[in-house]
């Protein structure tokens, strides 16, 4: 009820403001055509080459024997997908930009900002998230029709044709329209990488509209076709199938055809690339910060928003994952008595997927303006808002949990005639490792947001992100490096928290 | 007495229907082919199924208008009977209450499982997991008792000890019991009557 009033109260504040009408004169602007174009532009490319540059990454970790190294490559790619974007785009422009350490090698027509810049954040954050999630198809693929394969004595192509991409094939599709909605959505990479009217898309217009502009009218109207398409992109997705990225691999696979040598040079090849590729701007960010570390001012002012992003964090996590808990109580009951009602109980829990983090920000934005000091309640909104588009992500891992636990156990509870303690006792037992699971995949996204910051925030609470950003776009890039590094230091150990407890119960 | 009159449970492409009593601590076995819902009978009386006809009566009570945890019913499922990140002592404290650590000791002993209460079900082979299943189904005070394939993962020596435990206990327990089993020698050395499904 509480996250179906906050989006009711959200669609309230994006049908009307203050009884102004929509200028809808703007959707015949220019503009607004050059910002659909952009955004659908860069959200097609964006997601083509993810997913093309995934699948030779995913090859090579299917057929590279199994060592440690190919499990910490798994936990890179949760990292990148989930690190906060301020941190990539710091290391970025430590790598490419105006005094990058790779740039003289680029020519001199070489940009960072628009879209090359766009593309480059966006294939990073989104090729180890397809990789990961094409190989896990890939490694599921039974040791039976490997051992026919080499029966056939099938071509490399073959091989590709008849098993590899049929295994992998509606995964491939899913996770780019999956990617395309997300870059589609992208907020912090084109704000900070975009460069200029030229290369912005919708968020960024709504971000500018709203508080640079402070043009209400116009923000609604970009907010409406951004919530259309990008909702609409979702649910053709969504409808289409899901992707399993966070899984587990297969371990038990008991026979896999050995590469020969050519096939074995282009792996490790591959794989040695990807592994650079995703290493680069994270250890680019290291040389730049020299003369910093020893600045204790700069660590003095390094503190609040340290404070502020962790305990935003803290609090948006508990909400969230305690409110997914709570919504997905009664998709249980129906689960279990078979009813109907668990199909859209659970697309009731899940609805904030549909509407990206800045449209409901603006909806709420608009709602609350009127009717309270919005600069005052700024730390409280950024924590709500947080905990409320974080609710689906905790549902991911909880869900499919708890679900599992009920088909399981509810049987033996209801024999056993468990009462409320004995029930919790057990259920908790069960659960820790998933909550464990879902707080820190909810804090790392908390950790990185700037999206919901930017429309609520303020310079009275100002979090690590939006430090980073206010040094990155001041070109101040060794301030901005150190800032990253620790949010980049948190952000791991919260990764790796989230890896050990899937592996340990998987 | 448990009373089980033209009972009847849809479970489309199939229909089982049911007909026959039970008297107090008796020990019956259910047997029948494969398929013949001979675990169906069993679930439906936990009240897991509901059936489409027909009445269920344990002495004057009304077991189909009860809730699962309210029937005086402890049932040894075929698979899932053990909270599997519970050890499995607490499975069976869970179940039996803090003060039944004694009867715990004396039936694991009795059952050769003494030495695996610390472990987590997970290092147990199938006979031990069926054999804690057994002592937590057995242990507990509802009067009827359901077993549903309660030996079949059990070696023939380790068989005898349990058939003749379970016999013991249903005897000084006064229980009343239904075992569905494709073992004749246990229907010898455990039941009162066999009740033919057909």
């Amino acid at each position: 009820m509480l996250m179906a009033s906050a989006t009711l109260l959200a669609f309230y504040g994006l049908l009307s403001f203050s009884g102004d009408s929509f200028q809808w004169d703007v959707l015949k602007d220019p503009y607004l055509l050059s910002i659909l174009r952009f955004t659908l532009l860069q959200s097609c490319l964006s997601a083509l080459l993810s997913v093309l540059l995934a699948w030779p990454v995913a090859l090579a970790l299917l057929h590279l024997p199994d060592s440690r190294q190919k499990l910490w490559f798994l936990s890179l790619c949760v990292l990148c997908f989930v690190l906060p974007t301020l941190v990539l785009i710091t290391g970025i422009v430590a790598l490419l930009g105006q005094s990058g350490v790779l740039t003289p090698l680029m020519g001199e027509q070489w940009n960072i900002y628009g879209l090359s810049g766009i593309l480059l954040a966006h294939v990073y954050l989104n090729m180890p998230f397809a990789a990961r999630s094409i190989y896990l198809r890939l490694a599921a693929i039974p040791a039976g029709n490997w051992r026919l394969l080499q029966q056939l004595k099938l071509s490399r192509w073959q091989q590709f044709r008849y098993l590899e991409w049929p295994a992998a094939r509606s995964a491939t599709w899913i996770t780019l329209g999956f990617v395309m909605v997300l870059c589609f959505n992208s907020f912090a990479v084109v704000l900070a990488l975009g460069g200029g009217p030229k290369s912005t898309t919708f968020e960024v217009a709504i971000y500018q509209a709203l508080k640079y502009d402070f043009n209400i009218p116009e923000a609604l109207v970009l907010s409406w076709i951004q919530l259309i398409v990008a909702g609409g992109l979702y649910l053709v997705v969504s409808a289409c199938g899901q992707v399993s990225w966070l899984g587990q691999e297969i371990k038990s696979r008991l026979y896999l055809p050995k590469p020969d040598r050519k096939n074995s040079i282009f792996y490790r090849a591959t794989y040695g690339l990807a592994w650079l590729f995703l290493l680069a701007p994270l250890l680019a960010l290291i040389p730049k910060t020299q003369g910093v570390w020893s600045n204790g001012a700069y660590w003095l002012k390094l503190i609040p928003p340290l404070a502020t992003s962790l305990l935003l964090a803290l609090m948006s996590t508990l909400l969230s994952v305690t409110m997914a808990y709570a919504v997905l109580q009664p998709y249980r009951r129906a689960l279990r008595t078979r009813s109907n009602a668990a199909i859209w109980l659970d697309g009731l829990a899940s609805h904030t997927l549909v509407v990206p983090a800045m449209v409901l920000s603006v909806g709420l934005f608009v709602f609350c303006l009127p009717r309270i000091d919005i600069d005052y309640w700024g730390f409280t909104l950024v924590f709500l808002v947080n905990a409320l588009v974080s609710v689906p992500y905790a549902l991911t891992q909880l869900k499919p949990a708890l679900a599992s636990y009920d088909q399981q156990y509810w049987p033996i509870i209801q024999t056993l005639k468990l009462g409320f303690r004995q029930r919790a006792y057990a259920e908790w037992k069960f659960i820790r490792p998933v909550l464990l699971t879902a707080a820190s995949f909810v804090s790392v996204l908390v950790m990185g947001d700037v999206a919901i910051y930017s429309i609520f925030g303020n310079q009275d609470f100002v979090t690590l992100p939006w430090l980073i950003y206010g040094y990155a776009s001041t070109y101040r890039i060794a301030e901005a490096a150190v800032a990253s590094l620790l949010l980049l230091g948190i952000s791991i150990i919260l990764v790796l928290t989230l890896e050990r407890q899937r592996a340990r119960y998987a | 007495m448990l009373r089980v009159s033209e009972l009847k449970i849809q479970r489309p492409p199939q229909n089982f229907h049911y007909d026959f009593q039970i008297n107090s601590g008796e020990i019956a076995a259910i047997q029948g082919v494969s398929g013949v819902g001979k675990s169906t009978l069993l679930e439906c009386l936990a009240g897991f199924i509901q059936p489409v006809a027909g009445e269920i009566y344990w002495n004057d009570l009304d077991l189909l208008s009860l809730e699962p945890r309210q029937r005086p019913v402890s049932m040894l499922f075929q698979e899932h009977n053990l909270f599997e990140h519970l050890s499995v002592y607490d499975n069976l404290r869970l179940a039996l209450g803090k003060n039944a650590d004694r009867d715990i000791q004396i039936a694991a002993k009795a059952l050769n499982v003494q030495e695996h209460l610390a472990k987590l079900p997970v290092a147990l082979s199938g006979g031990q997991r069926q054999r804690i299943a057994l002592i937590r189904t057995l242990l507990r005070p509802e009067p009827l008792i359901l077993l549903d394939e309660p030996f079949s993962e059990l070696d023939d020596s380790t068989r005898f000890t349990a058939t003749a435990w379970t016999r013991e206990q249903a005897r000084s327990r006064h229980k009343t019991m239904l075992v569905v089993t494709h073992q004749a020698e246990d229907v010898t050395r455990l039941t009162d009557r066999v009740i033919n499904i057909i």
